[in-house]
């Protein structure tokens, strides 16, 4: 019975979440939610150049528009983000020079939005053009200018090559070269980006609410670069509608929101408009791959060889240049689930007159799946193998754990050879072949794609900062409800559930009775906020702790009252018991009463009060999930249109805090894997005009080109606290990388091997014809 | 036209939820910001402005409409409804309760759009099947949920007889 008792009741159940009402009835409180009286809202004149000098800001007809209180250029706000360590310095309005389309030159305040629009299109701001930088290899020589004067245009390089190399690639009886190409996409998260700065004249503090993943990450830059101490700044981070990467950054915006209210006293708001969202928003991806792989006769790939150049766009984002990022993260997991012994890689990251690079959901784990598993097809097709075999040889098995990979990581166990066969039988895959081969006869080209994914996460350096650990604090109040709060920064996650379902277990209280809080640094303690798949594992083990430390007094005051030993003592339904004996037991909110209103009754060595706050940092580096994605395509020859028939993954992040919330990870992670791998990209003229500048041309994947997707969970746990892994960008890694290899193997008649995502229709038809004209 | 007449105002009278409101509006004012500003009406979210996305959406006469695609002046005369006006005073309603039972939402701030959007698609079809739920949602997007939950979530409301 004592076992039953200590088995989670909550952790690893199917729990609805607990922040749904709120969403539901519609009363949840995002940024442009947030409206103060007297609030004075700003819109910014943007550069329409890609790179040019300004030789003059016009602002007085804007000063005169209606509804327009100020209108302030660089010489009025002269702040600048430093971003340490490049040389290079990002003027939160342009000084002088413009160097992307979209970047701030000039806010406008007034009472309302429609005014402060009003007021930016009488800003006349006068360019001298320079020849924009678009092209990162030419980059690479400085050609046709430097985009930062004082500064060559590669910023960050970096070699590793195994030793023993040059002789396993030269001994290998087989070798390819493939080039590998992903474009510029980026998150696009349904709430645009925000933020709203009020001063509180009596306390001289400054509270300011912004869209975002990490309150104390903003908190932290605002301070820096406005020289203001962190104790006057409170950071609020409200309800988020969606982050995927590009909410973790810091950008000029927030500078400036902030010193308007400081230098007006009055509250400031600034939403994005879609149009700003995607000239300014974090870009992601956009990188280029040079791979040439040596294997065996059997399949075996003994050596890969990967240069990588990566286009940063126009500055680096501080703490995460999203180019070095990208390629760090493609070019350290490149063997993937895979034995490969031996690499080489080069990494060049550029600057060019686009807009800045930084995160999007799996980094640059999406091209490294792309890179390895077109590695894989490539090598099956060489061969005249199967590609389900050219894996089989290749994996990492069980019994290889703990697996150091060439390019150093030490993966914790996983599921690897497992997830792929399960997904095989999820999509029957002999099955597949055969239907395969009857369509083909009718004219049907149907592909099967895989990709096997590795998925580093709760590391401890990611996008979220260099916070390698998570705080909670938790307080049972007086009635037995229990207060938490975490440096967690959640964007639809649903933290307030699984943070909950963890802190429950521990104190044996129903989950509805805990209130997870976050996002305000006046109450959270100091965190890292979520990124790189980290807020389940790290914000996870700080909750198990301070669950476990706050269980400790409950059980030593019950032992107390009840004249028992604590270690005798159990918590659940409410209730501490001896253990074989429920009725020897007091409610816990009684022990929670007596804790603050009935001290005397307190063991002598116990303080008054039930509050702790806790730290944990996990075992490892980084603990890494695993799974299998397989996709069945059709494509249609004649229209280049692909249409995704059926969807496996199966997915193994150790062990689950909540099915559902995982499962529906999964699920937006593969429709954003099919708008990947299909649907976007940010595409410049060559002029460095972004031309996707509205949801009508950047296009998202919508209900129906999304397939059902069966799931399949495999539990294989982490060594960290809990046995929980990070899961969140997985399936992002995993879907592009299937879907392409399923368009490669439809099109395999024709001799295409997609290397370059996303892929376009007037591409497929190009392929097709070309390979008509060839026969 | 001039500045000072973008800024003059004119008398609408809107019907929102059932609730009569006298307002004086700019005639350039988007439904969706007259909604949202001058009535409170918060729970419908401006996504795109560009009527792709659909998180605007509002029932106008019983049809969805892009409240970022309509000015509040052309309301005039018409019966608005937001997800303010489909939730009950207490609890959730059968679809949103389908909603929150089958994780058919993440950050929730394209929800209220599709709520507007799958009422009024189960009063005109209170047995769609899966394809159709998917057509009639194709119109909003969601960044989150990959859809599958808010379908499953539509077809057991309808199953219950939402």
């Amino acid at each position: 019975m004592a076992v039953d008792m200590l088995k989670p009741q909550f952790t690893g159940a199917r729990v609805t979440r607990l922040e749904d009402a709120r969403l539901l009835r519609g009363q949840a409180r995002y940024l442009d939610d947030i409206h103060l009286p007297g609030m004075l809202e700003v819109a910014f004149v943007r550069s329409t150049r890609a790179a040019a000098r300004i030789t003059g800001i016009d602002v007085q007809e804007a000063l005169r528009t209606p509804g327009v209180v100020a209108v302030l250029t660089h010489a009025d706000l002269p702040w600048e983000i430093r971003n340490d360590g490049f040389g290079v310095t990002q003027p939160v309005l342009a000084r002088d020079e413009v160097r992307f389309v979209g970047e701030p030159v000039a806010v406008v305040v007034a009472d309302s939005r429609y005014a402060a629009e009003d007021g930016v299109e009488r800003v006349k701001v006068s360019y001298d053009p320079l020849p924009p930088v678009l092209d990162m290899e030419q980059a690479l020589a400085d050609a046709p200018r430097r985009v930062h004067s004082q500064r060559a245009n590669v910023f960050f390089h970096s070699e590793h090559t195994t030793e023993g190399f040059a002789e396993a690639f030269a001994q290998a009886p087989h070798h390819l070269q493939l080039t590998f190409r992903v474009h510029r996409q980026t998150g696009v998260s349904m709430e645009t980006r925000g933020c709203a700065a009020m001063p509180d004249p009596a306390s001289g503090r400054l509270t300011v609410y912004v869209s975002h993943q990490s309150p104390h990450g903003v908190r932290a830059q605002l301070a820096r670069v406005l020289g203001i101490p962190e104790n006057e700044l409170r950071v609020i981070v409200p309800e988020v509608g969606g982050g995927f990467g590009i909410k973790a950054m810091f950008y000029p915006e927030y500078v400036v929101v902030t010193a308007l209210a400081r230098k007006l006293g009055k509250p400031v708001k600034w939403v994005s408009d879609r149009t700003e969202c995607l000239l300014s928003d974090a870009h992601g991806r956009d990188s280029v791959h040079e791979v040439a792989v040596a294997f065996t006769e059997e399949g075996r790939i003994v050596a890969v060889r990967d240069r990588v150049l990566g286009d940063n766009g126009a500055y680096p984002f501080p703490g995460f240049p999203g180019a070095v990022g990208e390629s760090n993260w493609a070019t350290n997991m490149l063997p993937g689930p895979y034995k490969i012994p031996h690499i080489s890689l080069t990494v060049d990251c550029v600057f060019s007159n686009k807009t800045p690079l930084g995160p999007y959901r799996g980094v640059g784990g999406p091209i490294g799946a792309q890179v390895q598993e077109g590695m894989v097809e490539a090598v099956a097709r060489h061969l005249g193998k199967d590609a389900m075999e050219v894996r089989r040889v290749n994996l990492i098995q069980p019994e290889d754990f703990p697996y150091r990979t060439a390019t150093g990581n030490v993966y914790d166990p996983g599921s690897y050879s497992e997830s792929l066969e399960a997904a095989l039988r999820l999509l029957d895959y002999e099955g597949f072949r055969r239907r395969q081969a009857q369509l083909r006869k009718q004219g049907r080209y149907l592909g099967f794609g895989v990709c096997v994914f590795v998925e580093p996460s709760a590391m401890a350096h990611s996008e979220a900062g260099s916070t390698p650990y998570e705080a909670a604090f938790i307080r049972m109040e007086p009635n037995g409800t229990v207060t938490a709060a975490l440096g967690l920064g959640p964007t639809g996650q649903g933290h307030e559930t699984t943070m909950a379902q963890i802190i429950a277990d521990r104190l044996g209280v129903d989950v509805k009775d805990v209130v997870v809080l976050h996002g305000d640094t006046d109450s959270a303690p100091f965190g890292g906020g979520t990124g790189g798949s980290r807020s389940g594992t790290i914000g996870g083990g700080a909750a198990i702790r301070a669950g476990e430390q706050l269980r400790a007094k409950l059980v030593k005051l019950a032992a107390h009252l009840l004249e028992a030993a604590e270690e005798d003592i159990e918590l659940a339904d409410g209730q501490a018991f001896v253990a074989g004996v429920p009725a020897r037991g007091i409610p816990v909110r009684e022990l929670a009463r007596i804790a603050y209103t009935d001290v005397n009754r307190l063991p002598a060595d116990m303080p008054p009060g039930l509050e702790v706050v806790a730290r944990y940092q996990p075992p490892a580096p980084a603990t890494y999930s695993n799974g299998t994605h397989a996709a069945i395509v059709e494509v249609d020859i004649r229209t280049g249109l692909v249409r995704v028939l059926d969807y496996a993954a199966v997915n193994d992040c150790g062990r689950l805090i909540n099915p559902l919330i995982v499962e529906g990870q999964i699920h937006g992670g593969v429709a954003q894997g099919i708008g990947s791998a299909f649907l976007e990209e940010l595409r410049y003229d060559e002029h460095g005009q972004l031309l996707t500048t509205s949801l009508m041309d950047y296009l998202l994947p919508a209900a129906t080109d999304v397939p059902r997707m069966r799931v399949q969970h495999l539990e294989t746990p982490s060594p960290s606290l809990g046995g929980f892994k990070g899961m969140g960008e997985g399936s992002l890694i995993a879907a592009p990388a299937a879907l392409a290899n399923a368009v490669s193997d439809a099109l395999a008649p024709f001799g295409v091997l997609v290397t370059e995502l996303p892929i376009r229709p007037e591409q497929i038809v190009a392929w097709v014809q070309a390979a008509g004209q060839g026969a | 036209m001039s500045q000072a007449e973008a800024r003059q105002t004119q008398r609408v009278v809107l019907q929102v939820n059932g609730q009569r409101h006298e307002l004086d509006v700019e005639p350039r004012w988007l439904l969706a910001d007259v909604l949202r500003h001058q009535l409170g009406l918060t729970a419908t979210h401006v996504g795109c402005e560009q009527g792709v996305c659909g998180a605007c959406t509002v029932l106008v006469d019983g049809k969805p409409e892009r409240s970022c695609l309509m000015l509040a002046v052309q309301a005039e005369g018409c019966e608005v409804t937001t997800v303010e006006g489909l939730t009950p005073a207490a609890g959730l309603s059968p679809l949103q309760a389908a909603f929150q039972q089958h994780h058919a939402l993440q950050c929730g701030f394209c929800t209220p759009g599709i709520l507007v959007t799958m009422e009024a698609l189960l009063r005109e079809n209170p047995h769609p099947d899966e394809a159709t739920v998917r057509e009639a949602l194709s119109g909003n997007v969601c960044r989150c949920t990959g859809y599958q939950f808010i379908v499953d979530a539509v077809l057991a409301a309808a199953k219950e007889g939402r």
